[in-house]
């Protein structure tokens, strides 16, 4: 694999706007992902990870925006497109898929319509070329007789089936990036699975780079390359998955791993890290996992640098876990 | 559909024999028409003869029968002043009034889905204070005081529009209306406009309400993910989602336009239902004041109908009962 940069993100700023003030929600992220790429986000509710999600998509809405950084995409700045540029680019070069796939669909038009249109409003072609098209991309994520299904309404589907299709839509332009937003969290295990395994397939034939996100570090594990922990809306461990499962280097990542399920010995109770988000309108001077932080000390309430444990495994901590000291520390 | 249709018909004459006892019962509290048919220094006997030509010296559940069985076949009385069936009377009046309203809702569509949709889509523009506060003076406004202003304005100061009556009209298509002549046209102008008015406002309202509701939900932020320009998310997503409730409630409001266009219709005297009502009441013409309510009753029940039915057909969710699956 060749690692030319699909998309290189620099001190990336999105701020809402509150009467309290405002409110950064995504604070300083950098990021890089390559052709080809599989990035997992990784994070509590509220870190973050969707607004960053959505600031590469251009789609963050007032009251927020982003007010600092550069987001480049195959070379160029989008932060700058204007809301055209932005169309050419959304479903064409970079797709999104959504939570919660019950609500992702029109509930009053038909999957066809809703599949057709996302092919034309980037490609001159007819209604019936684009149909077949469709066709072959409900094949590809799994569903059968495609030409019944096209003439059904969204609520004639479960929930799995309409995060294929959306998953289908997201596939349809052939994207370089595909950034997935927790897109199996609404479904039930199984079907889970069955998903993870076919945006695998599936984004590895199409050669898309995807964007993982998800609050659960297990299904990351089994789909990312490389995972990105995010943490109150800054990127605290960055580093490939095997590396980084293996040692983590920042306490909150290692907290995270030590309370999976599968990671607590049984009969015991279940280990979980102390305390909660910081608010956004008041965060710790330092450190933000500082106050649940049990290495913390003065020398965290000065804001912690990235640093490297080794070349490609950054952490953002002043007190860096060391090699096979993760699961003792965070109790 | 069949089976829920035909129930539903069921519960209709359940609710017009229901109707059609109070109306009738009501109606002879409200006063002796004998006194306004006939002359005031007539004889006893010249009164009782009138009493009894029009059968109202019977006790009053023997007229209700007879109206009913009347009524069965299609007959709902004689004008007591006209001294013609009080069905033929409605049905010469009734293209007018249905003229009336079908203006006054194609203009409160016309008008007030655009200017509510805008509204939603821009919240905080200038446009919107705009619209939201003329929307609030549409609802408020008495529809008698807004009508003497537009003849004043429009018609005696500035002379641009006939003060009132229904102009020349044409036939088109088998239908005899004055939106077909020019002269009939600037006669309707007012009335409908005046009419309309409180549903433009309540289109504003609704549509608005919509599309904030609406451009919140995801599927919204998914059309625009998949690089949909703005035009077909508001054409193809916003409105189809938008137009379910709209479509019920105007619906029933078409109803609301032809029972209550009686105070457009004399304000412009137009020569309408609402007009002849109002007569038919100051007259204490009976015949013509039940067959009139009793009308007004069936077509507020044909309107749920075709309401419920337009639903199922707008939304695929709504499947109607005693339909399959």
């Amino acid at each position: 694999m060749t690692r030319t940069d699909l998309l290189s993100i620099q001190g990336l700023r999105t701020e809402f706007s509150t009467p309290d003030g405002s409110l950064a929600a995504v604070n300083g992220v950098d990021l890089e992902v390559a052709r080809g790429d599989v990035l997992g986000i990784v994070g509590e509710s509220g870190s973050g990870k969707t607004v960053l999600g959505l600031s590469i998509m251009g789609l963050v809405d007032r009251p927020g925006r982003v007010t600092a950084g550069r987001i480049a995409f195959d070379g160029t700045d989008v932060t700058v497109f204007s809301e055209a540029q932005w169309q050419g680019l959304r479903g064409n070069r970079i797709a999104m898929i959504f939570q919660d796939p019950t609500t992702s669909l029109n509930p009053v038009q038909r999957i066809g319509t809703q599949m057709i249109e996302a092919i034309q409003a980037h490609r001159d072609i007819s209604s019936d070329a684009a149909r077949q098209i469709v066709r072959e991309a409900m094949v590809r994520v799994g569903i059968n007789s495609p030409d019944e299904r096209l003439e059904a309404y969204p609520h004639q589907f479960s929930g799995g089936m309409r995060q294929r299709v959306v998953i289908a839509i997201a596939l349809l332009n052939e994207p370089d990036l595909i950034i997935a937003d927790e897109p199996t969290t609404a479904l039930d295990v199984t079907v889970q699975s069955q998903i993870l395994r076919d945006m695998r397939r599936l984004c590895r034939d199409s050669g898309s780079a995807l964007i993982w996100i998800s609050h659960d570090l297990g299904v990351v594990a089994q789909i990312a390359h490389r995972v990105a922990v995010m943490y109150a809306g800054r990127i605290v461990e960055q580093g490939a998955t095997v590396e980084l499962l293996k040692s983590p280097s920042h306490p909150y990542t290692a907290g995270l791993m030590a309370s999976m399920p599968a990671n607590s010995p049984r009969g015991q109770r279940l280990i979980s890290i102390p305390g909660g988000l910081p608010q956004l309108s008041n965060m710790p001077r330092g450190c933000a996992f500082a106050p649940r932080c049990a290495r913390a000390t003065e020398a965290c309430e000065t804001p912690p640098d990235l640093s490297f444990t080794t070349p490609g495994h950054a952490v953002r901590c002043v007190f860096p876990l060391h090699v096979g000291a993760a699961l003792d520390e965070c109790d | 559909m069949l089976a829920f249709v035909l129930r539903r018909v069921m519960q209709s004459v359940v609710v017009l024999f229901v109707m059609s006892l109070i109306v009738f019962s009501m109606i002879n509290l409200v006063g002796d028409p004998v006194d306004m048919l006939v002359n005031p220094e007539s004889l006893p006997e010249e009164i009782d003869r009138v009493r009894r030509d029009f059968g109202l010296d019977q006790p009053v559940h023997v007229q209700y029968w007879k109206f009913l069985m009347g009524a069965l076949s299609g007959d709902l009385g004689n004008s007591f002043i006209f001294g013609r069936p009080a069905l033929a009377l409605m049905a010469e009046r009734f293209p007018a009034t249905l003229e009336l309203a079908t203006s006054a809702l194609v203009i409160s569509v016309t008008v007030g889905l655009p200017l509510g949709v805008y509204a939603g889509l821009r919240p905080d523009g200038w446009g919107t204070r705009i619209i939201m506060g003329g929307s609030v003076l549409g609802i408020s406004i008495p529809t008698f005081w807004l009508g003497l202003m537009m003849i004043i304005v429009f018609s005696v100061v500035l002379g641009w529009l006939p003060v009132s009556g229904r102009g020349e009209t044409s036939r088109f298509l088998g239908i005899e209306s004055s939106a077909f002549t020019l002269d009939g046209l600037r006669h309707l102008v007012l009335p409908a406009t005046n009419l309309a008015l409180f549903k433009i406002a309540m289109v504003i309202r609704l549509a608005r309400a919509g599309t904030v509701e609406v451009m919140a939900l995801d599927f919204i932020r998914f059309a625009r993910a998949k690089g949909l320009a703005p035009r077909r998310i508001v054409l193809a997503h916003l409105m189809p989602n938008i137009l379910i409730p709209i479509v019920t409630v105007l619906g029933i409001e078409f109803g609301t336009l032809i029972a209550f266009a009686t105070v457009t219709e004399s304000i412009f005297a137009w020569p309408g239902l609402g007009k002849l009502v109002i007569d038919a009441i100051v007259n204490l013409d009976r015949p013509i004041v039940v067959a009139y309510l009793l009308f007004v009753v069936t077509l507020f029940l044909v309107l749920n109908l075709v309401v419920d039915i337009m639903y199922a057909l707008l939304d695929p969710r709504v499947r109607l009962q005693g339909d399959e699956t």
